[in-house]
């Protein structure tokens, strides 16, 4: 498969990220159902599915090439925003070589890797790189490992180390979050990483998670959808750089609710790695704008219905109370009020 | 005191004998054993402690006292530190570290025995007097401390903080994060929460 | 790595050791490479045998970047459930056998400052795989093997590539002569203890440990896991009459889609709750997080990607 890239999209200032049809059919709605709330909703990473977005171990599409250059512009801006605590070496070599094998596997026209023992030959065709290194000597590569690899993927990654029958985040590679700040993190436990989230605490979402996910085995990933929204076609909201895009939050208004506000999906998937016997977190976050979600008549009428009802606690975590709405009052006139299928299938072949 | 029910906020417990340990190191940040950090029938003898008394003309020399204890007291918290690290690389297995003292002080000790390769279950932590904050400001990453207030301003970027309940261990410090970011002006009045 | 099944290998070597121990070394068959293995990791080796099939877990003692071979040592022991005996006297250089991918409960602590690794006799097999990561990475260790007299030579001989310059040790007076407590009690702060041997041998360094004050999570040993399986067992759909057989070695969820029923599920782990089906009659022994204490007392409820019936049958409302 040959993709075509859109290498100057901007995800700041100007904001000129779109998706085309084809873009828009890929994306992965994250509700199966009229409802959302907090739930284990983790399955098997296998591929294909209910989303083209499943396709791919790690899903690479037309705005990769954008999306790396706008983390490499985030890594200028703050270098803390790729950190790896020392122990968690063996994982950046496991996290290399998963993304490696599984890009050139998945697109032998865009990446591929030979081997000669040790000595293994990385090739990047959008990015334009080629990379002789030795597996297992950082000093072969320009950067660590983990910063290498992450440099040339979209979404953030993290490394969970297991011990104490806990998971603690001690390493990782966050450029587009939704708000949470990876240099306060760092080091957090499982319950601790997730401490602001309402509600899921009470329902022993994240004891049961953190059970399930001490028990991940390697070679069998596994997955789940998570959403909130964010104002403008913006990769970065992190809580670092709040001040700059917080004030985007009060820009909405009836008029361009449709353009400006965006349903921002994480894509998460986890891996058991091998050598460290930690655990990748891949967060791949995707975006579109209500009125491209709108495209798809069954999702804009699902979006309607989950923003109506939206528990209240989950409404201000999210950070939606300024436009959402605005955003069901947007997507009213386009429910019928007909009933849905479960799941997150678009049911369209083309837009 | 309020609580915004972020999960991450430490609970602390009075500090009782762990019996699993072979040998017990207690750490003051004070000149003496505060009675709210300890468990009833707590018994100072079986431990070796250490205080901090803010005083320049002493020397660190452990010294057994009447009633059996046995106390060594330091300068500054710092003083104390160094002492720690140094105690802690030729310390064998069987340790246990206990704390008592505010906050930031709990968690600069549970950073360095970390460091030594202690777990968290070698150590025990008991909060005890000033509950004062570190507040790590989240947008330029300046420390304020002793911070008692719902929103203080940030010796670094002048920013007007929330002090929210995320706590990092690491930093020993909560989340600041500005409070009037999405409408600037628009910042509450303070409220007096962590005396 | 994205596990497919599981793999076919060939028995690519096989070398006798000892009179009893022999190391059997496994190539792919389709070429290509192995997945990474990790260090303390196992794999489970499925032998067919008249008509029987055996799953016997074995630790790998290749090292972790060998991804061209994988190495076993297997013991045979007289009162084997027949694996071993299989393994010794029926597999020869060439055969096909299948594996599955590894598996690890016995990984390397990433934070740990020093390791100390004690095995006995055959259960060194493990720490096989650990020397060279350790090595790799810098770590400090010591380890300590206790075995019979006269198998001592041929455990120095399997650790002789490894050992110039590092604090290996093997004892071959068995426990009689060794300082288990000495050796504990002098370990500096951030040491953990990895285990594996006879139960007797880890049970003396699990309790020593504790009581010189080593806390839980800093003592390791070697674990296979809990088997999947357990009895077979006959599941009654209610609704539709029909009854599915679950084997051994096979989930009451995998029994339903084998029969082409679409059952419910998501993460099949036992953690999500999708998969939650009523219980008419039967007696579930549960194995998932999901159910509350009182619903699992309560017998009205089965997960059926991990939980299994207790008794021969159980009735579903589905």
């Amino acid at each position: 498969m040959t993709l075509q890239f859109k290498p100057n999209e901007t995800f700041r200032r100007d904001f000129t990220y779109r998706n085309s049809s084809a873009a828009i059919l890929h994306f992965p709605f994250p509700f199966p159902e009229d409802q959302y709330m907090y739930s284990v909703n983790i399955e098997p990473h296998v591929k294909g599915g209910a989303s083209p977005a499943y396709d791919h171990v790690f899903d690479v599409d037309e705005h990769y090439v954008a999306e790396c250059r706008e983390r490499a512009q985030v890594l200028a801006e703050d270098p803390k925003r790729c950190q790896v605590l020392p122990h968690m070496m063996a994982a950046q070599w496991d996290t290399l070589e998963l993304l490696m094998e599984n890009l050139a596997a998945d697109y032998p026209a865009h990446f591929s890797l030979t081997k000669a023992g040790d000595l293994w030959t990385w090739i990047n065709r959008p990015l334009g790189l080629h990379q002789s290194f030795t597996f297992g000597k950082a000093e072969t590569l320009p950067c660590p490992p983990f910063e290498y690899i992450t440099r040339q993927a979209q979404g953030d990654f993290t490394l969970q180390d297991q011990r104490e029958d806990n998971l603690y985040v001690d390493g990782g590679m966050v450029t587009t979050q939704a708000d949470w700040s990876f240099e306060f993190d760092i080091g957090m436990s499982f319950h601790e990483w997730h401490g602001p989230v309402p509600l899921a605490h009470e329902k022993g979402v994240f004891d049961r998670a953190l059970k399930y996910l001490l028990r991940l085995q390697y070679g069998a990933p596994v997955r789940r959808l998570n959403w909130t929204m964010t104002i403008n076609p913006r990769l970065d909201t992190s809580p670092e750089n709040y001040p700059v895009w917080g004030p985007d939050k009060a820009s909405v208004t009836p008029e361009n609710v449709g353009q400006k506000v965006h349903l921002r999906v994480e894509l998460q998937t986890l891996y058991r790695l091998p050598r460290s016997n930690a655990i990748l977190f891949g967060i791949r976050c995707y975006l579109a704008s209500l009125e491209e979600v709108a495209r798809v008549p069954k999702w804009g009428k699902r979006l309607h219905r989950v923003l109506r009802d939206l528990h209240p606690d989950i409404e201000a975590y999210k950070g939606l109370p300024r436009f959402r709405q605005m955003a069901v009052d947007y997507l009213a006139p386009l429910d019928d009020g007909a009933e849905l299928s479960k799941g997150i299938q678009s049911e369209l072949t083309a837009l | 005191m309020s609580d915004q029910g972020i999960k991450s906020r430490p609970k602390y417990a009075p500090l009782e004998l762990d019996p699993a340990g072979r040998h017990h190191l207690l750490l003051v940040e004070g000149p003496a054993l505060p009675a709210e950090a300890l468990a009833e029938g707590f018994e100072p003898a079986a431990f070796e402690t250490w205080t901090v008394v803010n005083r320049s003309a002493l020397l660190p020399v452990q010294v057994v006292d009447a009633q059996g204890e046995s106390v060594r007291p330091f300068r500054a918290k710092g003083h104390l530190f160094s002492a720690l690290e140094e105690r802690l690389a030729r310390e064998t297995m069987g340790l246990r570290l206990y704390a008592t003292g505010s906050e930031p002080f709990l968690w600069d000790v549970a950073r360095i025995a970390d460091a030594a390769g202690m777990s968290r279950q070698e150590i025990r932590l008991a909060q005890a007097g000033s509950k004062a904050r570190r507040v790590f400001c989240v947008h330029c990453r300046t420390y304020g401390e002793g911070v008692t207030t719902s929103i203080f301003t940030c010796g670094g970027c002048g920013a007007s903080l929330f002090v929210r309940d995320h706590f990092s261990r690491r930093h020993a410090a909560y989340m600041g994060v500005q409070v009037d970011a999405e409408v600037p002006g628009a910042v509450p009045d303070a409220e007096e929460l962590y005396a | 790595m994205i596990a497919s099944g599981p793999i076919p290998v060939r028995i690519h070597e096989i070398e006798q050791l000892s009179p009893t121990l022999k190391r059997f070394a496994f190539a792919p068959l389709h070429g290509g490479a192995l997945p990474t293995p990790s260090a303390g990791a196992h794999v489970l080796v499925t032998l067919r045998h008249e008509g029987r099939v055996m799953k016997n877990a074995y630790s790998l003692v290749s090292p972790p970047e060998s991804r061209e071979r994988y190495e076993i040592i297997v013991r045979h022991v007289a009162q084997s459930r027949g694996g071993s005996r299989f393994l010794h006297q029926s597999v020869a250089r060439g055969d096909v056998i299948e594996i599955g991918v590894p598996g690890n409960l016995f990984p390397l602590a990433s934070k740990a400052r020093k390791h100390l690794l004690i095995a006995g006799g055959i259960g060194i097999t493990p720490l096989l795989s650990y020397v060279p990561a350790l090595k790799a990475r810098g770590a400090r260790f010591e380890l300590h093997q206790l075995c019979t007299a006269d198998e001592a030579p041929v455990f120095e001989k399997l650790l002789a590539p490894h050992a110039a310059g590092e604090d290996i040790f093997i004892h071959g007076n068995g426990r009689a002569a060794f300082d288990l407590a000495g050796i504990l009690a002098r370990q500096p702060l951030g040491t953990h203890v990895y285990t594996c041997g006879p139960r007797a041998l880890m049970d003396a360094v699990i309790t020593s440990a504790a009581a010189l004050g080593w806390p839980a999570g800093k003592i390791h040993r070697e674990s296979f896991g809990d088997a999947s399986g357990g009895l077979p067992f006959k599941a009654v759909l209610a609704k539709s009459g029909i009854e599915v057989q679950v084997a051994d070695n096979q989930t009451l969820l995998e029994a339903l889609e084998a029969q082409g029923i679409a059952a419910p599920c998501l993460c099949r782990g036992g953690a999500c709750g999708e998969c939650k089906l009523e219980v008419l009659d039967g007696e579930v022994e549960h194995r998932d997080d999901f159910l509350s204490a009182a619903e699992k007392a309560s017998q009205k409820f089965i997960m059926p990607c991990v939980s299994r019936a207790r008794t021969a049958q159980v009735v579903l409302d589905f």
